[in-house]
């Protein structure tokens, strides 16, 4: 058991099958991340969920929510469509704020303003408006929310009302039960996650953004500890399927009971429910789930995840410990039999009763998972390797770099005693790895977009900071060689494994950082960046390696990205359309993103430039930097 | 028969101090749609040896008596006080458990007799204040003898219930008791239930008075069932009144129907006579029953504005910091001196450097400030802070924390619940108009007639519950498979290197995966060539170095060059 003294590792036989054949190993291991993440969709590899919490008994109790008392459905949604047809922009406040008063809600409102961060003197304001059911039987230490994003007729987006409505009947049958012993929060907010962000910003009396750029205001009321929330989107009075979303902000995920609980209502409702808008059949039913379906299932919550945009308000929950679900409810399109809003309605106090039994926050059952359907999850213990064997493919081979260049030192010739930091270059390759991390501090999103919306402030904001970061990216491309070329020489006589082991460690290390909170996205990237990082040699690389590592440049894989998806989006569209198009969407993703990133804290772009960049370009150069072996093999 | 002869007997040969008792019942329907009610059992004694009583509980002067008790006052509390819909109660109590005591002047180990005054009660009233230790509890900054803490985990429930009303002389069978039945109390949306014993001294001369009080809110919403306002006694407390507590020298029912101005209502009974206009007075002799038709007005009221109320959260989120804020509103028309405390547990230690109290934004700076900072596990972080609040405003008083890791022993059962922090006490002197029903004088037709102009109140903000970092306890297991697996694997080397020497020897080679296969290789070679070659076999297994190997040992790893050179030439010669 030499596992700790034993100096002789690294230099077995084993070893060094690893350091002759490591190019081998990492493209096995990179073809076996593949297939094992394909497979872990299938029957085999998944298992059936469960619920960890007992406490949650969900269905225990019959559904009571009906129409007998006091105002029915018909009239709140009639009402409702009344006033929102006076106001065509706005949200009717006043009358969400008597209606909640009228049903005996402690109503309170809550003003916002979004100070626009990439054109000064540019504000934005807004106001949420909620009532809290202040319940019976506890002191207001705990409470759930549920709620409504507004959505005045002239939006994009598909109406919210019939939710609203849904909204108003539940908390009207809600005030006359006694059983509550968490308060409930009824939350209608406004500007979509906007309003949602600064009503929980101000709930928690914190700024996740950037500072200053969104003023959440204060709140007069609050109910305690928000232990979970749901959000409604019901975009019909007839509807058609409920899906659930999950993902948050940075690919958070809710606690994986919230999610069974809310398929296991839906299932005893029978309300026909999916995720990512494919239905996983459900108990006592024929299941429609292929290998391929679950398959195409799982990519798309990876897909999902990967952009660290939450898909619903309900993200925006995930950040402050708060378990949150949207169910969006589609309307029915055609004839057939549909679900009236009565089942959602019992299907959400099923929900609501079960988080009132809750002792203890979430904290049993997943956090990480996949779904490959609505009944199946994939655990952490099961995806993560896949990603381990892409990181390990890059550890191999920085692994073997290392102890192939030092067995050649020892073996070359012993007269050349240099001093180790001389032979590794320590100075230049800091320099290089500095450097480069510099310039990705400078373009990060609260620093960089500013000066170039200030720079060009006649052009469009999308289009400036396309300007901004593209010309950067060319210049340093360009420039970069010629540098490394030109200037560095004196260095003629050195390697630079190093510099190559350093950024194969960091590319590791930080793929693994970032898929221990986003596995999507990490693991995405990593498909992405190991396979080119992996070809890369120390010195003498060949131009085709040069040219693939151009192509998966971060701005060159955003606009393969953005193509990709237009080219699905719009496949009629003639050549030269098609390529302003993704311009334009790739120009206004990272506005987007930056945005994402000042208000929301969302590290997408962050990561991009924080570990892609700078990865990068320390690659570039190294590929550029002149080496003694050329030289030799000249001579010879 | 016998029984009643004694009974008799004490009436003759008792003291001769008197005791008197009343029982009260003040009902305030509210505009917000609910309703009031205050019950208030009084005891008035002479004496204060408690070696005999009459009326006065005996068990609970024993206890006042052994531990030197001047002052008293327990609180068990269910919900919390709205003070936004429902005004000012009569007393103000936090949700759990409060209790507060001064001991007399003379008492030398105050807190000895604290922690025996706290087992002796959780006793009596089968709560668990039994919990009351240092760690949460604190003496007045300017008072030797008093003593405060409170639990705010303390579920109140029937087994509270059923032994305070023990302590009444009617127990719960006559009088206003019998209107207290534990399925309807808890039904209620707020109940509280309070001892308060004190002295009242008059030039020298004292008398002992104790309050036996309930609090009670119901929501109109679960006593009337036809969403309107309408309450009744039978309603309310699932009885009428029968029979009358022949002890009581008093015995009344006060109806405040001062809320009749915005909402006009109908009550079943006349009132006896009227105080101040709108109280409405019934004595009670006999059966007795009382209700309201109250119709829902067109526009609700949702708040009472009163003149001052609190408001009290955590701030941030994560386990990593977090800031502790109370705001006071003031609306009243001219400033208000406030004084503020707050005891915050020792497992959120707070920094006094972020305190900070703004009103209206703007940053103030306190009257007065009395800050004892905590100890771990010992003492609590005490913060008295005395303001003046500015017409019109709303102060704001906040203060960083960091959350503790604690001893895994110290987390409770359902540690993932959170951990309860008790509410601060907001201490103010407004207009007595103001406030719906004081609780200065012994009786509540006392206080009702009293014509103050000011009055101190006492209001305590909310709980709350945080989450300090918990360790998964399901985790124990793997932990324990973990630690066990590294143990196993660092315990071989570290016995082999402290216990045996070491001593150079000749290389032996250790197979590994690919020299087995070529041992193999060589091994079966030597079956199928063994004839063609010389038996030197064994000899030829030890290597001979080349020089370029010569800093590097396939099992000693990095020896020093001069070593191998010494070897290879042993071994060459």
């Amino acid at each position: 058991m030499g596992l700790l003294t034993d100096p002789s590792v690294g230099h077995g036989a084993l070893t060094s099958i690893f350091v002759r054949h490591h190019n081998r190993f990492c493209i096995l291991m990179y073809i076996v991340s593949v297939v094992l993440f394909c497979m872990l969709a299938h029957y085999s590899l998944s298992s059936q969920t469960y619920f960890s919490e007992n406490a949650l008994l969900p269905g225990l109790v019959k559904g009571q929510l009906n129409d007998n008392t006091g105002s029915s459905f018909r009239d709140h949604f009639r009402e409702l469509n009344a006033e929102a047809q006076h106001y065509e922009t706005e949200t009717p406040h006043a009358y969400l704020i008597s209606k909640f008063k009228n049903l005996r809600l402690e109503t309170y409102s809550h003003n916002f303003t979004l100070n626009y961060p990439l054109k000064k003197n540019t504000k934005y304001t807004g106001r949420n408006v909620y009532g809290i059911l202040r319940a019976p039987r506890s002191a207001s230490i705990e409470s759930i929310v549920l709620s409504v994003p507004y959505r005045a007729p002239s939006s994009v987006f598909p109406s919210t009302l019939p939710g609203l409505a849904v909204m108003f009947q539940i908390a009207q049958f809600f005030r006359q039960q006694i059983y509550w012993a968490k308060d409930i929060i009824f939350l209608v907010t406004e500007h979509e996650q906007l309003g949602m962000q600064a009503w929980l910003e101000a709930y928690h009396g914190t700024s996740c953004g950037s500072p200053g750029v969104l003023d959440s205001g204060k709140l007069s009321g609050r109910a305690g500890a928000i232990q979970a929330a749901i959000n409604l989107e019901i975009h019909s009075d007839k509807i058609g399927h409920i899906d659930i979303k999950l993902s948050g902000l940075n690919g958070q995920l809710p606690n994986l009971d919230l999610v069974n609980l809310a398929h296991r209502l839906c299932n005893k409702e029978s309300v026909k429910h999916t995720f990512n808008n494919v239905d996983g059949g459900a108990i006592g039913r024929n299941k429609v789930n292929s290998y391929y379906t679950n398959l195409s299932t799982m990519m798309s919550m990876v897909m999902t995840q990967a952009t660290g945009v939450p898909d619903g308000n309900h993200g925006l929950f995930h950040r402050f410990g708060i378990e949150a679900i949207t169910l969006e409810g589609y309307e029915k399109e055609g004839r057939g039999i549909y679900s009236s809003v009565f089942q959602i309605g019992r299907v959400i106090e099923g929900m609501f009763r079960s988080l009132n039994n809750l002792l203890e926050r979430f904290h049993q059952s997943f956090f990480f998972y996949l779904l490959p359907s609505t009944d199946r999850y994939v655990s952490i213990g099961l995806y993560m390797p896949c990603l381990v064997l892409l990181v390990g493919a890059l550890f191999l081979k920085a692994f073997s770099t290392w102890i192939q260049h030092s067995s050649e030192h020892k073996s070359g010739d012993p007269s050349a005693q240099a001093t180790i930091p001389e032979r590794l270059n320590v100075g230049m390759v800091s320099v290089i790895i500095l450097g480069s991390h510099v310039v990705g501090l400078i373009l990060l999103p609260n620093l960089a977009p500013a000066y170039f919306t200030h720079f060009w402030n006649h052009i469009p904001t999308h289009r400036a900071l396309l300007l901004g970061y593209g010309s950067l990216s060319i210049t340093s491309v360009c420039l970069l060689p010629i540098i490394m070329n030109k200037c560095l020489n004196s260095f003629k006589s050195s390697n630079w494994v190093l510099l190559h082991v350093i950024c194969l460690l960091e590319l590791g290390i930080g793929l693994l950082c970032v898929s221990m909170h986003n596995f999507s996205l990490g693991y995405l990237t990593a498909l992405v960046y190991v396979l080119p990082a992996v070809c890369i040699k120390s010195s003498q690389n060949r131009i085709i390696v040069k040219l693939l590592w151009l192509i998966v440049h971060p701005m060159c894989s955003l606009f393969w990205i953005t193509a990709y998806i237009t080219f699905t989006t719009y496949p009629e569209l003639p050549i030269s359309d098609f390529l302003t198009k993704i311009l334009e969407a790739s120009s206004q993703w990272m506005v987007l993103s930056t945005i994402d990133n000042m208000i929301y804290g969302n590290w997408a772009f962050s990561v991009g430039v924080l570990l892609l960049l700078p990865v990068w370009t320390s690659f570039w150069c190294l590929m550029f930097l002149p080496t003694n072996v050329s030289q030799k093999l000249k001579a010879e | 028969m016998n029984a009643k002869c004694l009974g008799f007997l004490f009436v003759f040969i008792g003291p001769a101090y008197s005791e008197t008792y009343s029982e009260e019942l003040f009902i305030k329907p509210l505009a917000t749609g609910y309703v009031y009610s205050f019950f208030q059992f009084t005891v008035i004694r002479e004496d204060d040896s408690f070696k005999h009583s009459t009326l006065f509980p005996h068990s609970l002067g024993d206890i006042i008596d052994r531990f030197h008790v001047a002052e008293l006052n327990v609180d068990l509390t269910s919900g919390l006080w709205r003070h936004k819909s429902w005004g000012y109660p009569a007393v103000d109590a936090p949700s759990g458990a409060e209790i507060s005591a001064r001991f007399h002047n003379d008492t030398q180990d105050v807190d000895k007799n604290w922690y025996g005054l706290t087992n002796a009660l959780s006793g009596l009233l089968c709560t668990s204040l039994n919990f009351i230790n240092s760690a949460n509890s604190y003496e007045s900054s300017s008072d030797r003898v008093y003593r405060y803490s409170n639990l705010p985990r303390e579920n109140v429930c029937t087994e509270n219930l059923t032994p305070w009303k023990k302590l009444l002389p009617c127990d719960s069978t006559r009088g206003l008791s019998s209107l207290l039945n534990s399925g309807r109390v808890h039904n209620a949306n707020y109940h509280s239930l309070g001892i308060h014993f004190r002295p009242l001294c008059l030039a020298g001369k004292c008398k002992y008075e104790l309050r036996q009080t309930v609090s009670l809110v119901y929501d109109s919403v679960f006593i009337s069932f036809n969403n309107n306002y309408d309450w009744s006694l039978r309603k309310m407390f699932g009885t009428g009144l029968f029979k009358t507590c022949p002890l009581a020298d008093y015995s009344k029912i006060y109806l405040d129907t001062s809320s009749n101005s915005s909402v006009p209502y109908l009550i079943s009974q006349e009132p006896d006579y009227m105080l101040k206009n709108n109280i409405a007075v019934y004595n009670l002799n006999g059966i007795f029953h009382l209700s309201a038709i109250v119709p829902r007005p067109k526009i609700v009221v949702s708040e009472l504005r009163p003149l001052l109320y609190t408001d009290r959260f955590i701030t941030g989120f994560g386990q990593e910091y977090g800031g502790l804020v109370t705001r006071i509103y003031n609306d009243h028309k001219s400033s208000i001196i406030a004084t503020v405390i707050e005891n915050i547990p020792w497992f959120l230690p707070i920094y006094y450097h972020t305190l900070k109290v703004t009103s209206n934004g703007v940053r103030v700076t306190p009257k007065a400030l009395i800050y004892k900072p905590g100890k771990g596990r010992v003492r609590i972080y005490y913060l008295e802070i005395v303001l003046e609040l500015a017409p019109r405003s709303v102060t704001e008083i906040s203060v960083q924390f960091d959350y503790v890791f604690l001893k895994w022993q110290e987390y409770p059962p359902d540690a993932n619940h959170g951990f309860y922090i008790g509410s601060a006490i907001v201490k103010a002197t407004i207009p007595r108009h103001a406030t719906s029903l004081t609780f200065d004088k012994s009786l509540i037709v006392d206080n009702l007639n009293s014509t103050g102009s000011d009055y101190l109140i006492c209001l305590k903000t909310e709980n709350f519950i945080i989450t300090l970092p918990t360790p998964d306890f399901s985790m124990p297991y793997n932990v324990i498979c973990l630690a066990c697996t590294v143990v196993a694997l660092a315990f071989g080397p570290i016995h082999n290197i402290t216990t045996k020497r070491l001593k150079l020897t000749t290389a032996k080679y250790v197979p590994g995966l690919a020299s087995v296969a070529q041992k193999l290789y060589v091994w079966l070679e030597n079956i199928f060539w063994s004839k063609k070659k010389n038996k030197t076999g064994k000899a030829a297994v030890v290597k001979v170095f080349v020089p370029e190997e010569l800093s590097y040992h396939p099992t000693l790893g990095h020896v020093s060059e001069e070593f191998m050179k010494d070897k290879v030439d042993y071994i060459a010669s």
